[in-house]
């Protein structure tokens, strides 16, 4: 007996461990209109749950075969384990394989297991492995490259960049049209502009002012070449101060160091350091507490070309972001943890800030919306931009879709929708309205609806 | 407070119960009678009004417990005043005072009424009587989660505000499949009824209205003798439907689901079904001396204890005529009430288990002071928070039920008249003993006691709770603007 009065069916989730990224996860899950039951074995957080959300909450261990039968798992699709612990969340997932025939999600954090994420999944069979810290480190190594954008999202594999940066006063493009963009590069399309606060998807006839935020997607190569024509400095930067020794922080300088930048991290626990310098030997280890000004001033952090704050506490992160804002020239990228003042850290100028939990919900959230479409899955990235205000997703495209061989003004498009880039083969293409898309193609595009799971849903 | 979305959630109450409006229109129009007019007027007067405040759709949806409680309050106040009205211009029930009593104790499925002549009404509003028990029974509020589409996650608090029992559990993740899933185990198990009685010789108009008050387990009758000249057949159907009503709603939703060795542990389901045994028995020994064969004594005994502990307040017998020891068990069913998530009232077998166990835990604690004991049922730990809501429960439930009585009486009637009188409304039953017993009616009071027993059937019908936040000045104060 099925609700008639529900419209489109969502899938049946269980999601165990009711955390920030679980409650995060729910937030969104829920909004896809998803069935959610949560599992924790602390049933104050269950209720918390299930108080605030459409969810069911089981206090229990989602550990064991019992409660995940109670919980319905013969007939889920799929199960999500982010839990505190590594193990457990890899052991949820082989039971969960065991009892019912669902997908399964581990979050698994550890260092130890990051290079055989690969061999885990595959032997466990899990659908899914998230290192929350891998990602973070990823990203802001990703700003590191190119400092001056304050997001960048990437697609089809990194061919084509979704790239925020900030208008300087006085900029050549301070205002233009931003039909004139095409005379600095003709290969990008600007998808959104942000000023003060408010999100205006553009046409030809805008103009553009110093302190926007103007958001574009194009190839890397396009990328470099618009920002020297007007005049914006691309070099990746030289050094960075990363600001607490954990695993994210590990992540990073391990990778900075690959990219030839030089590291500095400030732990304060000397153990950790004494680790860190064993596991990094380019990076230079300064043990020190990282909340003290004359410990960063002594660091060097006014020399430094980039500042990365990574302590455990977002209170003291936002506080050393905005000192280095302040006194110093770095390029500074904030990673904050829970903290719900959205609309405070919005207006405190802090530029690049990363929200860990938003992006591994956006793995999983992609991932179940590929795992609803059934065999296959058509979505290859989702990226929330624009503070959560719209989706840019990355669909492939199926053989008769209804969008294949039309050119693309032909199509009956839904409002607030752009087709932002097409990927043929590895050949990029900025579509205009006479392209086509073909089968085969990787399409992105960025819209302002919610729940998209096919290239055909942007028709209306 | 969050006054829109309030306002938003009442005009759709008021479309439904204009929709619901339309049933005894229809019914007056097969009888020909002119008593139609009334309800459409009220009807078309409510869906405009609630159609008005259903467009403008309030921009924050954001519902907290305090907005749950406060609608579901004003809710079932408008259902009831807008559901009098027509009462009053059909000049069936001329009395404002008295039309509101009746409705009243129609939606919170109580069954007290201040008619001593029913069989005088038209059809139209005995329909009109016992539909909205039905609409009552199950909450319409519930029926609006069912299709409704409120955005955001925090409708639950409009289902805890309007089921029964001291916590509400989901049968599935969602509320608004929970809805509709208690919705149509109501409606199947309605129609059942409706059939066996139809079956049973009764035409579609008495099947109908019968059922409707024994599926809210409300029991209103459409005749002056209650249910005490059905034949023994239809009796039974009815008894054995008003105790399967009783029981807790998730029961059925297991057994249709497959899960049926879980359905039948559920303690509470249990418990109500040993009450009614012992209940039962006891009284049939106690009065077979008075009935003399044995199969009528056994079902008198069985539909009378059936009858109160649901809430219904159907008679086959003047039970006010029965030996002490008798009357004085039906009291105490009045009391103990059906399951919680049921669509009976009472205080609620499960809320008895509970304080029972936490009786047993303090005896023990007395015994050997340093020893730890959780109260559990069906192998799960109770916690705290819900320990400390049922005590304050019992605790407000014995406050306001003394102070009613209180109010009543100084209109110097009996003691048991008066007692049974607050017991049967705050309980939602319909019948006490005396003055109220099965063959009197409510109508020798005055009109401030019988807005003291409206207040205690909404009270009784919503757990309390959600009436009394309607008298907290705090609950009133709006949202402060930023400069």
């Amino acid at each position: 007996m099925e609700n008639p009065f529900k419209k489109n069916r969502g899938l049946k989730i269980i999601i165990v461990g009711c955390g920030k990224v679980g409650n995060t996860l729910v937030e969104k899950l829920v909004q896809e209109k998803h069935d959610i039951t949560v599992i924790d074995t602390n049933s104050d957080l269950v209720d918390r749950v299930s108080e605030t959300y459409d969810v069911m909450g089981i206090a229990g261990n989602g550990f064991s075969y019992r409660v995940l039968l109670d919980a319905g798992i013969n007939e889920t699709d799929v199960l999500i384990a982010v839990t505190e612990s590594d193990e457990l969340n890899m052991l949820c997932c082989t039971i969960a394989n065991q009892v019912g025939h669902c997908a399964t999600i581990a979050r698994v954090r550890n260092p130890d297991y990051s290079d055989e994420l690969a061999y885990l999944r595959s032997k466990l069979g899990i659908s899914l492995i998230i290192n929350p810290e891998l990602e973070t480190a990823r990203e802001i190594a990703r700003l590191l490259r190119l400092p001056m954008a304050e997001e960048i999202n990437a697609f089809t594999k990194g061919h084509a960049e979704l790239i925020k940066f900030k208008l300087p006063d006085g900029n050549v493009l301070d205002g233009s049209h931003i039909s004139d963009i095409r005379n600095y590069n003709s290969q990008l399309l600007v998808c959104g502009v942000e000023r003060s606060g408010e999100l205006v998807i553009p046409d030809g006839s805008f103009v553009l002012r110093g302190q926007d935020y103007i958001t574009f997607i194009a190839t890397p190569i396009n990328t470099q070449n618009f920002f020297k024509k007007i005049d914006i400095d691309t070099h990746q930067v030289k050094n960075c101060m990363i600001i607490g020794g954990g695993k994210s922080s590990y992540y990073l300088a391990k990778q900075l160091t690959e990219m030839n930048i030089d590291v500095k991290i400030v732990e304060i626990n000397m153990k950790r350091c004494e680790e860190l310098s064993a596991l990094i030997p380019k990076a230079l280890i300064i043990c020190g507490d990282g909340t003290d000004e004359s410990v960063l001033r002594e660091a060097g952090i006014e020399e430094a070309d980039s500042v990365v704050p990574l302590t455990g506490l977002d209170e003291e992160n936002i506080l050393i972001t905005l000192f280095a804002r302040q006194f110093t020239a770095a390029k500074v990228i904030t990673k904050i943890k829970r903290s719900s003042f959205h609309d405070v850290i919005d207006n405190l100028d802090m530029g690049s800030i990363l929200y860990p939990r938003y992006m591994i919900s956006e793995t999983i959230i992609g991932h179940v919306r590929a795992t609803q479409n059934g065999i296959g899955s058509n979505i290859e990235m989702l990226y929330h931009i624009f503070d959560n205000k719209a989706e840019a997703i990355e669909f492939n495209t199926e053989k008769n879709s209804p969008v294949v061989g039309k050119a693309l003004m032909e199509l009956k498009l839904k409002d607030n929708l752009l087709v932002a880039c097409i990927n043929r083969n590895g050949k990029i293409i900025i579509p205009k309205g006479d392209d086509v898309i073909q089968e085969n193609d990787k399409v992105v595009i960025v819209t302002t609806h919610t729940g998209f799971k096919d290239l055909k849903d942007i028709l209306k | 407070m969050n006054y829109s979305v309030v306002i938003y959630v009442l005009g759709w109450i008021m479309d439904i119960e204009a929709a619901c409006m339309m049933l005894p229109c229809l019914v007056a129009a097969i009888y020909g009678e002119k008593e139609g007019l009334g309800f459409l007027y009220v009807a078309v007067a409510a869906a405009l009004v609630g159609t008005i405040i259903v467009m403008h759709k309030p921009k924050d949806m954001k519902f907290y417990l305090k907005e749950g409680f406060v609608t579901t309050a004003l809710s079932w106040i408008i259902l009831s005043v807008l559901g009098a009205l027509p009462f009053i211009l059909n000049d069936d029930i001329p009395h404002f005072t008295d039309a509101l009593f009746e409705t009243v104790s129609g939606f919170t499925t109580t069954g007290s009424t201040i008619l001593s002549d029913v069989e005088a009404l038209s059809h139209a509003s005995l329909f009109w009587r016992s539909f909205t028990h039905w609409i009552g029974g199950m909450g319409v509020l519930v029926f609006l989660l069912a299709i409704l589409p409120m955005a955001g996650g925090s409708n639950m608090n409009l289902m805890k505000a309007e089921s029964p029992g001291p916590s509400v559990g989901k049968l599935v993740p969602k509320v608004r499949d929970t809805a509709f899933y208690l919705y149509a185990i109501y409606f199947v198990m309605t129609v059942i009824e409706v059939v066996l009685l139809l079956f049973g010789g009764m035409n579609p108009f008495e099947a109908l209205t019968i059922s409707f008050g024994t599926a809210g387990t409300g029991g209103l009758s459409i005749w002056n003798d209650s249910i005490m000249s059905c034949t023994v057949y239809q009796q039974w159907v009815i008894g054995i439907f008003m105790v399967l009503f009783g029981v807790n709603f998730t029961f059925y939703f297991l057994l249709i689901s497959g899960k049926i060795k879980q359905a039948f542990k559920i303690e509470e389901v249990r418990v109500y079904f040993i009450i009614i045994f012992v209940a039962v028995t006891t009284i049939a020994i106690n009065i077979y001396d008075k009935i003399g064969s044995l199969g009528a004594t056994i079902r008198h005994s069985f539909f009378q204890v059936g009858s109160i502990i649901t809430t219904t307040g159907y008679g086959t017998a003047d039970f006010d005529t029965w030996p002490a020891l008798s009357k004085t068990i039906l009291v105490m069913l009045m009391f103990i009430g059906a399951c919680a998530g049921s669509t009976g009232g009472g205080i609620k077998v499960s809320r008895f288990i509970v304080m029972a166990k936490t009786v047993r835990k303090e005896i023990v604690s007395f015994l050997f002071p340093k020893s730890v004991k959780k109260i559990k049922i069906e192998d799960k730990v109770i916690g705290h928070e819900t320990l400390r809501s049922i005590n304050v429960y019992f605790m407000t439930y014995i406050i306001i039920f003394s102070v009613s009585l209180l109010l009543i009486s100084y209109e110097n009637k009996d003691m048991t008249s008066n007692f049974t009188a607050v017991a049967a409304t705050i309980n939602n039953i319909g019948p006490g003993l005396s003055k109220v017993g099965p063959t009197c009616n409510f109508s020798c009071y005055s009109a401030f006691s019988k807005y003291v027993f409206m207040f205690d059937m909404l009270a009784g019908r919503l757990e309390l709770f959600p009436i009394l936040l309607l008298f907290s000045p705090s609950v009133w104060k709006r949202k402060k603007k930023v400069a």
